[in-house]
């Protein structure tokens, strides 16, 4: 070690086609995450115009504003970044190890039980049907797909590791085997599954837990899967050795350490025990060094390669999102600060915030992660590289134009309300902000479509056209 | 360091069982000792099925439940404690100030105002953003309606008393005719400020920033041409005053003022201290007076020292 990520070295793999039903587990995450991608952009964008022209929806109580958001959420962390991040996985994985996956049939039960569960998240928030807490809404028998969806996950690629040729687990390996187990446990534990009623607990504990659950989804889920699509990725596409084993390492422990701290930095402004925001504030700057751990390893890897990383498509999304990754958590450690909170806390800041992490960061690395896979999942080259570079092109004007509107608009709310400004006073301050922030949707939206219809087109290339 | 399966999948766990001793179940502990505060009760069953239209409608993603310390500068009167949500489950304190707290909601307008507001926010408030919660039935709206009423429990409930005490009177007087109503208004208003002209002069500047205060707070209910008859009327009892009727009543700069600062607890006239700073409240009213009313005692005497920008 280091090991270079070079599986089956000599040949191209992507000039082999594999035999059919190979990647179908592969295949089945990434239709899915380029699906819903569309489906939840498009309830992004209704909920923006909403915040525009709030009679839009009129009396369908189902495309009212407060059910449209839980259903944009629950879907750009479940349907699209997650299902994305796992698609490149469930072909990395057998790559990484020299073997199949340990069941192909078990990955396309996987897929169906995953996109019933979307779909049921979908059906039931726009009934009304929620727990009503934030990142945990859905009802009790969809936690219950969720929690087997990641245990059959983890058990097909434990199974895997276990029937591997290759005696070294590279990276990659390490923080999806994590990011998969852990989640089904902070999934179970987060929902108060064994509450089927309710799915909550009472009072102060349960904002507590709910939040430490809440922002697992980013630390345990999200950032380690995207951690490991990008230390596959940048090795490969810049051919050259991972920088530090060290560094690896300590990203990786890190990360489990630290990240699973800080939850109750969403809670600083709110009754809770002093010495656990103390807890909370410390571990986000401590942030600082699983952030750094990864990414220095990465931007070394890198180094002078960056003409590499521009002619692969993969790499380029995914080597944006590193840079996002970086402010991101540069922005997040100083939201942490109680002085800083008091202006960014309860407005777009936040908002903004959310957009360039689950975006720019985790979203723009699923979509690298696609592009990196699906030519060696299918055999074919990519569709259309002119169309995946413009795809490109709208995510980061999007994700950055977001960034800084909506920043904008937390600055305007925040300091208008510490100078003792009302909420009503202050809207039609920020209404031009919100204007350009469905224009900026838009483009992101338009940037779902361009993406499945070329993944389509690479996928299907006869038929053409949707799946 | 070698790193193995099971070093990676038992190794994380035991890092996640230790986190969770740490950041859940010890806070749990702690946290389980918290008393009820003062002002905690149960809820109705109402106010329960309210709650629960609450979370069903994504309520919690523009509204918080928890006031801050530095949130005086907005004119909150009362801090959250810990105490206040151990009946809560799941709590709400929701993480986005899209629309105000809610915390202490209850009491803070009477029901009118509410059925109208939820039918469409914009029929009370015109550049609301809240979306319209037409689609409710009868039933529902008023469980929603008992749920926000409730907010703030027993220091909710002394403001209910309050208003269900002046709407019986404001009820009163408006049944009794335009001139006992006018007359009963005015009677509860210190006879000091009833006395008081408006201080400034009528100038087109300030009528041209009453009328974009008028059209941004008022409309709805005063309705644009002031007669009373906006689109929250049909649901508001006492109804919008006409400001017609106000001419030849002993109407003054001071009884504007007021009305508009204080607002009319009981009707659904809300106050607009919080909202509107004294300038504005001066040229609402004087928009009002010289445009409605057709009679504005705007610079007339007793007067002070005029102000220094005044022509
Ligand atoms: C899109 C975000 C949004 C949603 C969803 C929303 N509101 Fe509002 N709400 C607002 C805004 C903005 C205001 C301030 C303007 C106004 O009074 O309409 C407001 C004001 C209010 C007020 C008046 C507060 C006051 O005293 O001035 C109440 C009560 C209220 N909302 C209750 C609710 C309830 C109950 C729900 C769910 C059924 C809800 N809101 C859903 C945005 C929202
Ligand atoms: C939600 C509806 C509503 C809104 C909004 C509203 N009002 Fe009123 N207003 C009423 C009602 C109801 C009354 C009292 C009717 C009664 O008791 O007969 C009233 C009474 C008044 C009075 C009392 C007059 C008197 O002689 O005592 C004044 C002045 C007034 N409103 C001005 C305003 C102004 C100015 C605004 C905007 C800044 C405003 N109102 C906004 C509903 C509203
Ligand atoms: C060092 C790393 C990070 C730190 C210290 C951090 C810190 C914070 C803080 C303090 C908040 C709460 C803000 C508030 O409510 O006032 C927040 C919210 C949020 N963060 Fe981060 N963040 C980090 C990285 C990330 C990443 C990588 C992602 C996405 C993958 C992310 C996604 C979010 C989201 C979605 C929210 C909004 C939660 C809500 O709905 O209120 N963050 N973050
Ligand atoms: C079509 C483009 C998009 C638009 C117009 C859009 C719009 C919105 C809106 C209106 C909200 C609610 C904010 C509020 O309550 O005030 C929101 C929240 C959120 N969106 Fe998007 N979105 C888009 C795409 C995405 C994508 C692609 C992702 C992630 C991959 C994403 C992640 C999130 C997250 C995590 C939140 C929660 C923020 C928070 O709680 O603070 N959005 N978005």
């Amino acid at each position: 070690m280091p090991t270079p990520p070079f599986e089956g070295k000599g040949k191209r793999p992507a000039d082999e086609i594999p035999e059919p039903g190979r990647y179908a587990t592969a295949r089945g995450f990434c239709l899915t995450s380029a699906f819903w991608m569309i489906v939840a952009a498009s309830a992004g964008l209704l909920g923006a115009t909403e915040l525009i022209a709030p009679d839009l929806p009129g009396s369908l109580a189902w495309l009212s504003f407060g059910r449209i958001r839980p259903v944009h959420i629950n879907l750009v962390l479940f349907g699209f970044v997650t299902p994305g991040l796992l698609g490149a996985a469930f072909y990395y994985v057998p790559r990484l190890l020299r073997t199949e996956l340990f069941s192909e049939r078990l990955g396309r039960l996987t897929v169906l039980a995953w996109n019933g569960a979307l779909v049921a998240i979908v059906v039931s928030l726009c009934m009304g049907y929620t727990q009503g807490r934030e990142y945990a809404e859905p009802v009790w028998p969809i936690d219950v797909l969720v929690v087997g969806a990641f245990g059959l996950i983890f058990f097909n690629l434990a199974l895997t590791v276990k029937n591997r040729e290759e005696p070294l687990l590279y990276v990659s390996i390490w923080y999806v085997l994590a990011a998969v187990i852990l989640t089904a446990v902070t999934y179970a534990l987060g929902n108060v599954i064994w509450r089927p009623d309710s799915g909550a607990l009472s009072g102060i504990p349960d904002a507590i837990l709910l939040w430490f659950y809440g922002h697992n989804v980013f630390g345990l889920l999200l950032t380690p899967l995207s951690a490991g699509v990008a230390y596959y990725v940048i090795p490969r596409a810049c051919r050259a050795p991972l920088y530090s084993h060290t560094l690896s390492l300590l990203g990786f422990w890190s990360l489990l350490v630290i990240y699973t701290h800080i939850g109750t930095h969403h809670l600083l402004q709110v009754p809770v025990p002093t010495w656990l925001k103390v807890i909370a504030v410390t571990d986000s700057v401590a942030m600082v060094i699983p952030v750094m751990a990864f990414l220095i390893n990465i931007w070394y890897t890198a180094r002078g390669r960056l003409g590499e990383i521009h002619a692969d498509i993969g790499a380029k999304f995914v080597f944006t999102g590193t840079v996002m990754y970086f402010f991101v958590s540069i922005q997040g450690s100083m939201m942490s600060l109680p002085q800083v909170q008091r202006v960014t806390h309860f407005n777009n800041w936040v908002v903004g915030h959310a957009h360039v992490g689950v975006l720019g960061f985790a979203g723009m690395i699923a979509i690298g992660g696609l592009y990196a896979v699906l030519p060696k999942i299918s055999g074919r080259p990519l569709f259309s590289r002119f169309l995946a570079d413009l795809q490109y092109w709208l995510i980061l004007i999007g994700v950055t134009g977001f960034t800084v509107v909506l920043t904008v608009a937390g600055l305007i709310q925040g300091n208008a309300w510490l100078n003792g400004e009302t909420v009503y006073r202050v809207l039609g301050e920020i209404h031009m902000y919100y204007i350009v922030r469905a224009g900026l949707g838009l483009m992101v939206f338009s940037a779902a479509l361009i993406g499945m219809y070329n993944m389509a087109r690479t996928l299907f290339p006869r038929k053409g056209g949707a799946p | 360091m070698k790193m193995t399966p099971a070093g990676v999948t038992f190794g994380s766990i035991a890092v996640l069982a230790a986190v969770v001793f740490v950041v859940v179940v010890l806070p749990y502990a702690d946290t389980q000792k918290t008393r009820p505060s003062e002002i905690v009760r149960r809820r109705t069953p109402e106010e329960a099925l309210g709650r629960r239209l609450y979370m069903e409608n994504g309520c919690v993603y523009c509204h918080s439940q928890s006031i801050r310390a530095f949130d005086w500068g907005m004119g909150a009167q009362r801090v959250a404690k810990a105490g206040d949500y151990v009946l809560d489950r799941p709590i709400l304190l929701g993480s986005a100030r899209t629309g105000p707290d809610l915390s202490q909601e209850g009491g803070e307008h009477p029901d009118d105002w509410h059925r109208a507001h939820f039918v469409n926010p914009r029929f009370t408030r015109p550049l609301s953003i809240m979306p319209p919660f037409s689609f409710l039935a009868e039933k529902e709206a008023s469980h929603l309606i008992r749920y926000v009423q409730s907010l703030g429990m027993k220091a909710a409930d002394r403001r209910m008393a309050r208003q269900k005490r002046w709407k019986a009177a404001s009820v009163e007087a408006y049944e009794a005719g335009p001139a006992a109503n006018v007359a009963w208004l005015h009677d509860q208003i210190p006879a000091g400020w009833r006395a008081v002209p408006n201080p400034y002069p009528t100038s087109e500047a300030g009528l041209a920033r009453g009328r974009k205060i008028y059209q941004d707070f008022c409309l709805g209910c005063h309705s644009p041409i002031g007669d009373g008859m906006g689109p929250a009327q049909p649901f508001l009892y006492p109804p919008p005053l006409n400001f017609t009727i106000l001419k030849g009543r002993g109407i003054s700069g001071g009884i504007l003022y007021y009305q508009i600062m204080n607002g009319i607890t009981g009707t659904a006239m809300p106050y607009f201290k919080k909202d509107l700073e004294s300038e504005k409240i001066w040229e609402v009213g004087d928009y009002v007076a010289v445009t409605f009313i057709g009679q504005s005692d705007a610079d007339t005497a007793p007067k002070g020292i005029d102000a220094a920008y005044e022509p």
